[in-house]
C-alpha cells in the first residue's frame, strides 16, 4: 500500500483517449500491476491505460496524474470517494455521474465537467470538483448534489438543467448560466448574463456563501478575496420556468 | 490544608454526568452574537427548576468561528439524552433564530451521537428553506425577513459533568461576594467549564427534599444558612456569617477539576474562613472532586 498513486503520461494519445476507469476510490484496492491493465479507449479503438500512463504506488486513495491530458475523457467518472489531483488540463467529461471525494485539477477541463453521462437525468450527486482553469460548456449541468469550482471562467450553459448542489464561477461565466436550474445555487464572483427567466429577489449578504468561501480558502486554498467572503450579492431567483427554488448569486461588491 | 490562611476543608464536591452540547453562535459584531446567547442560556441555571443548565463558555475571534466572524461558545446541560434536543429547539428557535445577523454551529463536530437541531428548525422555512452542504456538513439556510438565518444540520451530544461545586464560608456578605466574584473572575472563559447561575455565584443552595413540604424535591440548604445556625444542625463555624456557592458544569472532569483550582485558588482572599464543597456522601453523583487532591 502506498500513500498515494501517481499516474505519469508517457504516451501521448493520438486520437481521444476514454479512461474513465481513473477513479481515486477505485485504484483504492488495485495493485500498480492491475492499475495499469485497465481498459480504456483510445479512438475506437480499446486499449489499457498502461499503454499511456506509468503507474507509481498502489493500493492508495489519492491519485495523482501528470502530463498534459486534454485528450484524455472521463476521468474521475462515477468516482465515490478519495482524491483526484491532476496536474494539467483535461478532456471533456470530468467527473461525470461522480458522487464522492474530491477533483482537484490544475488546468482547464472541456465540456461537461460534473455533468451527466449522455442520455442520464442526473449529473455528479457528490463530492468536490475545483477546477483551477476554466471549463468547458455545461460545466455542471444537471447536478443533483455535490459542488463545483471553477477559477477561471465557465463556458455556456454552465449548471444548466441544475437539480441542486453549487457551482462556483470565479470568472466569467458564460451565457445561459442557470437555464433550466431546478434548485441549486450558482454562485457568480465575475461577470455573469442572467437568463431572462431569473427574477431578482434581493441584495444581501449571504451567510451560507462565506462560509463556502471561507472552506474553499482554508480546505483548497484558493485565494478568495476578503470582500468576496463578507460581500454583497444580488440573488437571483430562478428557473421561473422551471421549479424556480434556484439561485443565481452574483458578487456586486463590499 | 490552608491557602492564604483560608481552611481548605478535607471533602469533595459531588458531581452528576449529564448531557452536553457546544453552540458557537456568530454574529455581525460579538455583541449581537452575545446578544443570543445570552437569551439562549438565559433561565438555565439549575435542571431543578430549568430542565436544562447553560452558559456562555467563552467568546471567539473571527479566526476561531466557521463563518469567520465573532462569535461565542455556549455550553448545554441536561440530565438526558431526550430532553437537551427538546430544549435545544425551543430556545434555539426562539433566541438564537430571532436574533439578528446570528448563524449557529455545532462547537462538537467529533461526537457521534447527534442532534438534529438545524434539521428540526428548518420547517420554519415553510418549504422555502434550502440546505447545502459544505465540507461535508449540512447546513440549513432558512430565509427570514433580515435575509437569511444558517444553522447546521446537527449538533453534537458528549457526555458532560454537571454540578461540580465549592462553597465560600465568610465573616461577612462582603467579604463572601468579593471572595466569589474574584474566583468567577478566575474561572471566565476556561475551556469546557460554564457557570450557569447568575454572575457565576448561587446564593441559595438547596438540599435534597423537604422537612416540611412533600411534593418539594429541593428546600434551602438550612445547614449552611448563616441566620438559622441557632435553631438547626448547622455546620458553620461561630465566625461565619455569610456563604455562597460557585457551581459548574462542564464536558469533562479534568476541565472541571482546572476550572475548581482557579476558582478555589483566587477565592482564597481575606475575610473568607473556610473553603467546602457540596456532596450527599458519594451516594448520588459518580463524580467526586477532591478539594485538597485538586489543589495539591
Amino acid at each position: 500500500m502506498s500513500d498515494a498513486i501517481t499516474l505519469t503520461l508517457m504516451t501521448a494519445p493520438t486520437q481521444t483517449l476514454v479512461a474513465d476507469c481513473i477513479a481515486a476510490d477505485r485504484f483504492a484496492a488495485l495493485s500498480a500491476q492491475a492499475i495499469a491493465a485497465l481498459p480504456v479507449v483510445h479512438g475506437a479503438r480499446p486499449a489499457t491505460l498502461g499503454d499511456f500512463f506509468r503507474v507509481r504506488g498502489e493500493r492508495a486513495s489519492v491519485v495523482r496524474i501528470e502530463g498534459d491530458c486534454a485528450r484524455i475523457e472521463a476521468i474521475g467518472s462515477g468516482m465515490a470517494g478519495g482524491e483526484l489531483v491532476i496536474d494539467g488540463s483535461v478532456g471533456r467529461d470530468l467527473g461525470v455521474a461522480m458522487s464522492g471525494g474530491r477533483i482537484d485539477l490544475r488546468g482547464n477541463a472541456g465540456a461537461n465537467a460534473g455533468g451527466a453521462p449522455a442520455g442520464a437525468a442526473r449529473g455528479m450527486t457528490g463530492g468536490e470538483i475545483i477546477v483551477r482553469g476554466s471549463v468547458g460548456d455545461e460545466a455542471g449541468a444537471r447536478m443533483r448534489r455535490g459542488l463545483l469550482v471553477v477559477t477561471g471562467d465557465g463556458g455556456r450553459g454552465t449548471g444548466k438543467g441544475m437539480i441542486a448542489g453549487t457551482v462556483v464561477v470565479c470568472g466569467k461565466a458564460g451565457s445561459g448560466t442557470g437555464r433550466f436550474l431546478k434548485r441549486g445555487s450558482i454562485v457568480a464572483l465575475g461577470e455573469v448574463e442572467r437568463p431572462a427567466t431569473f427574477r431578482y429577489a434581493c441584495t444581501y449578504r449571504p451567510p451560507h456563501v462565506a462560509l463556502l468561501l471561507r472552506y474553499l480558502g482554508a480546505r483548497c486554498r484558493l485565494d478568495v478575496a476578503s470582500a468576496q467572503v463578507t460581500g454583497r450579492y444580488e440573488r437571483y431567483s430562478g428557473d421561473l420556468a422551471e421549479l424556480g427554488k434556484g439561485e443565481l448569486l452574483r458578487w456586486v461588491g463590499e | 490544608m490552608k491557602i492564604n490562611g483560608v481552611a481548605i476543608e478535607d471533602t469533595f464536591a459531588e458531581a452528576f454526568t449529564m448531557r452536553v452540547a457546544r453552540l458557537l453562535i456568530t454574529g455581525r459584531t460579538l455583541g449581537w452574537a452575545r446578544e443570543a446567547a445570552v437569551k439562549l442560556t438565559g433561565f438555565a441555571t439549575s435542571v431543578i427548576g430549568c430542565k436544562c443548565e447553560a452558559g456562555i463558555e467563552r467568546e471567539l475571534r473571527d479566526d476561531e468561528t466557521p463563518d469567520g466572524r465573532p462569535g461565542v461558545s455556549v455550553l448545554f446541560l441536561t440530565m438526558d439524552k431526550a430532553s437537551l434536543p427538546e430544549q435545544l429547539i425551543v430556545r434555539v428557535g426562539q433566541t438564537v433564530l430571532t436574533c439578528p445577523t446570528t448563524a449557529c454551529f455545532d462547537g462538537l463536530p467529533e461526537a457521534p451521537d447527534r442532534l438534529p437541531v438545524g434539521k428540526a428548525l428548518r420547517v420554519f422555512g415553510d418549504g422555502f428553506q434550502a440546505s447545502k452542504v459544505i465540507g461535508g456538513k449540512r447546513y440549513w439556510r432558512l430565509p427570514v425577513m433580515e435575509g437569511e438565518f444558517l444553522i447546521e444540520e446537527t449538533f453534537g451530544m458528549l457526555k458532560g459533568v454537571g454540578g461540580g461545586n465549592f462553597l465560600i464560608l465568610a465573616r461577612d456578605a462582603d467579604a463572601a461576594l468579593a471572595s466569589a466574584e474574584a474566583a468567577v473572575a478566575a474561572m471566565t472563559g476556561l475551556p469546557g467549564v460554564i457557570l450557569p447561575f447568575p454572575g457565576g455565584v448561587v446564593r441559595s443552595g438547596s438540599k435534597v427534599g423537604s422537612q416540611r413540604y412533600k411534593n418539594l424535591i429541593a428546600t434551602t440548604n438550612d445547614a449552611f444558612a448563616p441566620t438559622l445556625k441557632a435553631v438547626t444542625q448547622s455546620q458553620l463555624p461561630e465566625v461565619v456569617n455569610s456563604v455562597l456557592e460557585i457551581v459548574l458544569d462542564g464536558t469533562d472532569g479534568p476541565s472541571i477539576e482546572a476550572a475548581m483550582r482557579a476558582g478555589i485558588r483566587a477565592a482564597c482572599r481575606p475575610g473568607v474562613q473556610t473553603i467546602t464543597a457540596g456532596n450527599y456522601g458519594g451516594r448520588l453523583g459518580p463524580h467526586h472532586f477532591y478539594l485538597r487532591k485538586i489543589l495539591g
